[in-house]
């Protein structure tokens, strides 16, 4: 910014000048200006540097660099070729050792001001843990949900207690070779009453099956009962916005648990066999 | 023509040209890491560090309550370049009932470089890859991996040294993460400083 009013009087000289001279030195201060950039994002930084390399590792020069060049083109001539120079030879080689020594003294004004972060950096991840832990490896989606702004997609009303109350429609790929079951759960993101909530728990479906329709479920279907104690599909929130997960688990040998089984019992079974998942989170904003 | 009048053209054509050239330059002036308002040359590893800073997916946030970034920075050609080597997290947890197991960036490094985005500079970070492990016999994520992956735009602030990573600057920078299918939501101040040859000096972007 500081050599615009410079870089003005520049423009202003030629119509004036008369002399060879004149303008050789109005092309060198030009060749000085396309150096460094030009603009002012780069200009003062070449022009800085410059002035670091031709006066010596001592000398700030940023207002040596800038102002020379807005002044005096004939000056700062042996500046830019030398700034070009330094540059060129990079600065980290030579004056890079000295960098730090060499600071401006008004930088000192800075003191540290990340926070220092208090205990160990949390643990990476163990060749344990990676070989047991469930993979989303099956695409999971619901033709009945709908676009939302920001975070998960919406499911309309007619799916909750606001509406019909029947279940969406599923859409899934990706079951690997060798599953012996598919079992869907939708649970609440967030706990009620600081327990998992289940909204929905169906297990005995084919690992041929590839969806679900809206409101029905296939024949051999095994129902759960779900948190608010009904065998069935219910999501009803009791008032704001609520993220259901939707997940189906891959199971490599059937669970067959009778109908109206508890959810949370044979969700630990489903963590303990499955390494295959595809899940979905969907919202819903009562009113 | 006389040989004066010839010099005397000769120089204003190449003036013209020059000044042209530096003032096209200018126009198109990318953003460049600067220490005490002179662009930076050569290399230097700068350091950001947030407090609470969380990572907002499926309904859920999970906070660090410390999250560095370290980026090796330079300029190339007049624009801000870097690469990011490590994102060491410290003592992370969600608002819900899953607890984190384990949570580790991968693949360093990520790319990293300069945008100015109407008249705000941005750090925009490539390749972001973090695996989260979440726990909790009452986490319905229990054992599964969430992956973010994709490419996070933060919003420098030359007046603070801060990069701010919040769904404004994401929006402003065209940048997106995902997990499990799902948009995550990344939030957070990131006071930044230079820890090698330019400690305790002033960085800015422009």
């Amino acid at each position: 910014m500081a050599q615009k009013p410079g870089a003005k009087r520049l423009l202003i000289k030629p119509a004036k000048a008369t002399s060879a001279g004149v303008f050789l030195a109005l092309v060198l201060a030009a060749l000085m200006l396309l150096g460094c950039g030009g603009g002012s994002s780069d200009s003062s930084s070449s022009g800085s540097t410059a002035a670091d390399a031709a006066g010596g590792s001592g000398d700030p020069g940023s207002t040596t660099g800038t102002g020379g060049a807005s002044s005096d083109a004939n000056g700062t001539t042996s500046g830019a070729n030398g700034a070009e120079k330094a540059a060129g030879s990079g600065r980290l080689s030579g004056g890079g050792s000295s960098a730090n020594g060499d600071q401006p003294s008004a930088g000192s004004k800075h003191g540290p001001r990340i926070a220092q972060p208090k205990g160990e950096p949390e643990p990476g991840i163990t060749p344990q843990q990676r070989q047991e832990a469930t993979v989303a490896s099956m695409a999971l989606e619901s033709p009945s949900s709908q676009a939302s702004s920001a975070g998960p997609q919406a499911l309309p009303a007619t799916y909750t207690c606001d509406g019909k109350g029947t279940s969406p429609a599923l859409r899934w790929q990706g079951v690997p070779q060798g599953t012996a079951e598919l079992v869907i759960f939708t649970m609440n993101v967030q706990p009620v009453e600081e327990k998992l909530f289940f909204d929905w728990a169906v297990a005995g479906l084919s690992p041929d099956l590839t969806e679900v329709e809206v409101g029905k479920l296939p024949r051999g279907a095994i129902v759960g009962r779900n948190s608010f104690g009904k065998a069935g599909y219910e999501i009803c929130p009791p008032s704001g916005a609520e993220t259901y997960v939707f997940t189906v688990f891959a199971l490599p040998r059937k669970l067959s648990p009778s109908q109206g089984f508890d959810p949370s019992a044979l969700r630990k079974e489903v963590l303990d066999s499955s390494g295959n998942v595809g899940l979905l989170a969907l919202s819903y904003a009562r009113g | 023509m006389r040989p004066n009048a010839i010099r005397v053209a000769l120089g204003a054509m190449l003036a013209a040209i020059m000044l042209t050239a530096a003032f096209a330059s200018t126009a198109s002036a990318a953003p460049a890491w600067k220490f005490e308002g002179k662009a930076l040359e050569g290399t230097e590893t700068i350091l950001g560090g947030a407090e609470k800073s969380g990572l907002s997916m499926w309904g859920m946030t999970t906070t660090c309550d410390n999250f560095l970034y370290e980026v090796d920075i330079s300029n190339s050609a007049g624009t801000g370049k870097g690469n990011v080597t490590s994102l060491p997290l410290f003592n992370c947890y969600t608002n819900s009932t899953c607890t984190v197991e384990a949570i580790e960036a991968e693949t360093f490094p990520w790319p990293a470089e300069l945008k100015t985005v109407s008249t705000s500079n941005y750090l925009v970070i490539k390749n972001v890859n973090v695996w989260v492990l979440y726990g909790g016999w009452f986490c319905p994520l229990w054992g599964v991996w969430a992956h973010v992956t994709g490419t996070a735009g933060g919003l420098i602030d030359n007046a603070t040294e801060t990069a701010t990573f919040n769904p404004s600057s994401f929006k402003a920078t065209g940048t997106k993460l995902e997990a499990l299918g799902e948009s995550v939501e990344w939030n957070g101040k990131f006071p930044t400083e230079a820890f090698e040859w330019h400690r305790n000096q002033a960085l800015s972007v422009s």
